[in-house]
């Protein structure tokens, strides 16, 4: 079928738009935006129409475009700093460095260069720090300034023989610029005796809808194809939500949340997880402490002494202790959170039998941050307690752990080491492209953590390795993208929830 | 953690057979140990061990004397006979407050590679830096025997007292080897604290070493050409420096050297008794095999648990009925418990073996009443259009001062922090919020960004932890009521009265700032930012915003947590 056959359909516009390519043979978008004084996104709707009925074709081209700087609009609204200075010493004698400064109302810098500029053109002379002009009558960079005003008002220049000057007084900067060329694939006269004009409106009304003559109206085709506008609505920071799932999987699962301060008493974050004072988990290289004020208060003195003697003896649970002399002041010395068990001890107090808690936390410790260590990170920690659980069963809660929160059925168990934990183990996961990894860790309470707290039932503490997971899935490998500034990404990461 | 380098090769001749990085790395983890790294070119393994109180595994020949045990090629406490040195030690009284102990033994009839020499040397390190505590709780010396004579003195000595320390050419004072030698500089502090100097000498008067700074140059090291090694190990704990002994005598022997002990004589101030060293009595601890089958969920015999034992590297040598009599190995002091044991059976039998319950531990789950109010607050500030992000909680001082105009903050600080960029509690949100703004001026305006976060401050001198949230808004139109209008749906989503009363606020400018005033309480800023502020942060279009402290509203349920 020949195009002369084939009636083709365009809204008036596109004829309009039709006629400016063939006219032009090819035209460049920016170009044809000037031309018509229609926004991108009409414009782009009718040159769907055209593209559709192949009558012209899009080709992306990049270019060079000159564009004014800030300096470069001043100097084009307010004139070249240097035709400032001329045009008042046009009126006076002479005048000093500081006087002119102040009528020309700018800044020391730009005066330089334009007196500097003047003096090198010999077109002032400058006398005792009195500057006087040579010539009165004649013009400085006028065609300079012609071709600044011109670019203000956006008039298509060639600036060619003015580049290197714009440039290097900063006046203008060259910029690369995509564009796309849009090119005549059929005349328009070979087109035109089968171009049917559309006469719809666009746009529904409600007046239209009231009175009822959208009956009456075709309402013109959207172009589908055409890309929308950009648009970033409000959303939450992607690993927070991640966050919220993981939170979400661990309450459906009988998990209770438990929080705790993020400046913690050695007490809590150490001693009552039966950490030996002098332990180097203890030392400054290790864990953050508090400069002011350097102590806090110790909780009920029952609990404090029960510590202490778990420590110097064992208390009553039938173990040797670390067999020292155990320093309450070492214990109150206030410390930023080291880990998220430093909540689970606090639970302790008070423990209900049976239940199960978790917690998500910031915790802090002193690494130099890089790709795999962030100077504070979270951590999901938690405890189960039940008078007949055992180490098998906290296997069990491992798995769980595996299947339902890390979504893999391929896990392993490992020895591992806890201070406060015996057995300790580590849960590892099957990644297909990582091979195993570590995903979490668990034990049971020694009794040394739990019988000073009142506590004889076993109680499990386990905790996840949240932050690889998350990486894994989103194929990020900088543990520092967790606590990404970079708005590009807070706003188009995917969201992987399923 | 520890970590420490072995050679593949070496380890495969150790085990006397190949495997793959793979197999090894699965037969470590019964030493609690994994290959972080295989550095080919180099036949290097870097190892992790992840205990640290088991000195005795921070070496390739403890993690294989592990590793035998389950594979069941050796079984039970590793023997070896010790002969009579005939060498004796004298401490001196003087030492009793600072640096009392010291435990010795004579190793003979080695020939060590270089290779091995520098893993006894990498073992030494390890323990003397992390289970030695720096070298304050204890530090291992290594000597030629061949220049030493019996009796050794270790005693307290003048600071002028001179001799050649390791990697030097000449004599130095004491004094002098605290102020200018490498490891007088790092480690004659602890000799400082003492107030006077301990030294350890041979009978002829010839220096072995500074304890536990420096050894002498000429006896106080092995190479490959010694044979016979006196080893030294001086420290603040009798049991320290004694397991010490033992983990090290236990390597010797694994390369063939014979062990001969030395006679410690402590004066009476010190300890009870002379002391022959090393002291390899077994320590026991009984079990109840029923408490540990409960305890694990197990159902071990007690000849099961005879074998699983040995398998560990323990002996059981006495049943009577459930009661297990079972002997520690001297080289471990980390069996505090009956759960210590209950743990060696567990890996005995293999985790994986075990092999998991389908628990049930039937409770109910639930978020916490406070973070449900957080997330109502994170869902309104969503709908709102704002971006949620994440910032530092430890942060820059700049960051909370002058980059918002505020002079000085009464804000938490980090005593030791690593460098000043993560060195301080915040205790306001809205200055890492400009901070974000600030690194993102390319991207596309408007831009709206909230944080729900947690805050750290001082109240009468406690501090607490609370949730604050702060809400910013970049625009080249922003204005006040782009903030207000979100603040005050936020306000009556909560079912919040508030007024706002005009303040002055560095970081706002003058008339277009104002406190947030819930129940006649001050629980928020709200504003417009200074132009300064933006100028500084090279942000080129108006923010307004506000944050409010969610404590500080009455119908949430958030909380201040006080540490105390």
């Amino acid at each position: 079928m020949s195009n002369s056959e084939k009636k083709i359909s365009l809204p008036s516009e596109a004829v309009k738009i039709y006629q400016i390519i063939d006219e032009n043979g090819n035209i460049s978008i920016r170009e044809l935006e000037k031309q018509t004084k229609l926004d991108r996104g009409k414009l782009e709707y009718y040159l769907g129409f055209l593209v559709t009925n192949e009558l012209i074709s899009r080709l992306e081209i990049e270019s060079h475009q000159i564009s004014l700087t800030n300096n470069g609009k001043e100097a084009a609204e307010n004139q070249l700093v240097e035709r400032r200075i001329t045009k008042i010493l046009k009126e006076k004698v002479s005048v000093s460095f500081a006087d002119l400064s102040k009528l020309v109302k700018t800044e020391n810098k730009e005066m330089n260069a334009g007196v500097g500029l003047l003096k090198k053109q010999g077109l002032i002379k400058i006398d005792k720090g009195q500057i006087s002009i040579i010539d009165k009558k004649k013009e400085v960079n006028k065609e300079l300034q012609i071709i600044l005003e011109q670019l203000l008002s956006g008039e298509t220049v060639d600036t060619s023989n003015f580049n290197e000057i714009l440039l290097q007084r900063n006046l203008a900067s060259l910029e690369e610029v995509k564009d796309i060329l849009l090119e005549i694939l059929i005349p328009f006269k070979e087109v035109s005796p089968s171009i049917q004009k559309m006469s719809e409106v666009s746009r529904l009304t409600p007046e239209m809808i009231r009175d009822g003559s959208w009956r009456d109206t075709r309402l013109r085709e959207y172009n589908l194809k055409a890309s929308p506008p950009t648009f970033y609505g409000g959303r939450k920071q992607p690993y927070a939500e991640f966050l919220d799932e993981v939170k979400q999987k661990l309450c459906a699962l009988g998990f209770k949340e438990m929080r705790g301060p993020i400046v913690e008493l050695e007490f809590w974050n150490f001693d009552a997880l039966f950490q030996a004072q002098n332990h180097s988990a203890r030392e400054w290289s290790d864990v953050y402490q508090v400069s002011n004020p350097k102590q806090g208060k110790l909780p009920k003195a029952d609990y404090v002494e029960n510590v202490k003697k778990a420590h110097e003896n064992g208390y009553d649970t039938g173990s040797k202790g670390w067999r020292y002399k155990w320093d309450p002041l070492k214990s109150a010395h206030l410390v930023l959170r080291a880990h998220g068990t430093s909540v689970s001890a606090r639970t302790l107090v008070d423990l209900e039998v049976p239940s199960k808690y978790f917690s998500i936390s910031r915790c802090f410790r002193p690494d130099t941050v890089d790709v795999t260590h962030l100077s504070e990170f979270t951590q999901v920690e938690g405890i189960v307690v039940d008078p007949s659980i055992t180490f098998r069963d906290l296997l069990g809660i491992l798995k769980a752990f595996a299947v339902d929160i890390a979504e893999n059925e391929n896990f392993k168990f490992k020895p591992d080491y806890y201070p406060f934990t015996e057995p300790s183990v580590e849960l590892n996961v099957l990644d297909p492209n990582l091979g195993w990894i570590e995903f979490g860790g668990a034990g049971i309470f020694r009794p040394e953590v739990t019988k000073p707290f009142g506590i004889e039932a076993p109680v499990i503490a386990w905790g996840l390795g949240i932050e690889r997971l998350f990486m894994v899935k989103n194929g990020i490998t900088d543990i520092r993208e967790l606590f990404s500034h970079k708005f590009d990404w807070l706003r188009t990461a995917k969201m992987s929830r399923g | 953690m520890v970590s420490i380098k072995a050679s593949y090769k070496k380890m495969q001749e150790m085990l006397g057979k190949q495997l793959s990085i793979e197999q090894l790395d699965d037969l470590l983890s019964y030493a609690k140990s994994e290959i972080d790294q295989y550095i080919e070119e180099e036949d290097m393994l870097v190892i992790d061990i992840k205990t640290s109180n088991r000195p005795d595994l921070w070496s390739p020949e403890g993690m294989i004397r592990e590793i035998k045990g389950i594979l069941e090629e050796e079984s039970g406490i590793p023997e070896y006979e010790v002969k009579e040195s005939g060498y004796v030690v004298k401490v001196d009284s003087q030492l009793a407050s600072t640096r009392p102990y010291i435990a010795c033994a004579i190793a003979k009839n080695i020939s060590l590679t270089d290779y091995y020499i520098k893993q006894i040397m990498q073992l030494s390190e390890k323990i003397d830096f992390s289970y030695g505590r720096r070298r304050k709780r204890s530090s291992i010396g290594f000597y030629n025997l061949s220049m030493i004579k019996s009796p050794i003195e270790y005693k307290v000595i003048e600071e002028t007292h001179e001799f050649i320390p390791l990697e030097s050419t000449e004599k130095m004072s004491l004094e002098r080897i605290l102020e200018e030698h490498e490891k007088g500089k790092e480690f004659g502090h602890i000799v400082k604290e003492y107030g006077h100097y301990p030294i350890l000498l041979s009978a002829d008067g010839t220096t072995l070493s500074l304890p536990p700074v420096i050894n002498s140059n000429d006896v106080g090291k092995i190479t490959e050409e010694t044979t016979g090694s006196l080893i030294e190990v001086t420290g603040n704990n009798f049991e320290t420096v004694n397991v010490v002994l033992n983990i090290l005598c236990q390597v010797l022997v694994n390369h063939g050297a014979e062990i001969y002990s030395v006679k410690i004589e402590y004066p009476p101030d010190i300890y009870i008794a002379s002391v022959i060293t090393p002291l390899l009595d077994k320590e026991e601890i009984e079990i109840d095999l029923d408490v540990v089958n409960k305890y694990l969920g197990t159902k071990m015999k007690p000849k099961d648990a005879v074998k699983l034992i040995a398998k560990r590297r323990f002996n059981c040598n006495s049943i009577d009925s459930k009661i297990l009599t079972i002997e520690i190995p001297p080289y471990r002091k980390d069996i505090l418990h009956w759960v210590d044991i209950a743990e060696e059976l567990a890996i005995a039998l293999d985790y994986n073996k075990i092999g998991p319950t389908k628990w049930t531990v039937l409770t109910t789950g639930g978020l916490l009443p406070e973070t449900e109010s957080e997330n109502l607050v994170r869902n309104i500030l969503v709908g709102a259009g704002g971006t949620e992000v994440l910032t530092n909680i430890l942060t820059d001082p700049e960051i909370l001062t002058t980059r918002v105009n505020i002079d000085k903050q009464d804000y938490v600080k980090i005593e030791n922090p690593v460098t000043s960029t993560y060195s301080v509690m915040r205790k306001m949100i809205y200055p890492l919020l400009i901070n974000v703004l600030s690194k993102n001026t390319h991207e596309t305006y408007p831009q709206m960004l909230f944080e729900v976060g947690e805050i750290v401050k001082l109240i009468d001198k406690k501090v607490v932890t609370q949730s604050n949230a702060a809400f910013l808004f970049a625009d080249a139109d922003a204005s006040f009521e782009d903030t207000h209008k979100r603040l005050n749906q936020l306000l009556s989503l909560l079912n919040t009265n508030y007024e706002i009363k005009q303040v002055n606020h560095p970081s706002f400018t003058e008339g277009r700032c104002g406190q947030i005033i819930i129940e006649n309480k001050e629980c928020g800023i709200i504003g417009e930012f200074h132009p300064s502020i933006l100028e500084n942060n090279q942000i080129w279009v108006p923010v307004v915003g506000f944050e409010i402290e969610l404590p500080l509203i009455p119908s949430l349920k958030c909380k201040v947590k006080s540490t105390d």
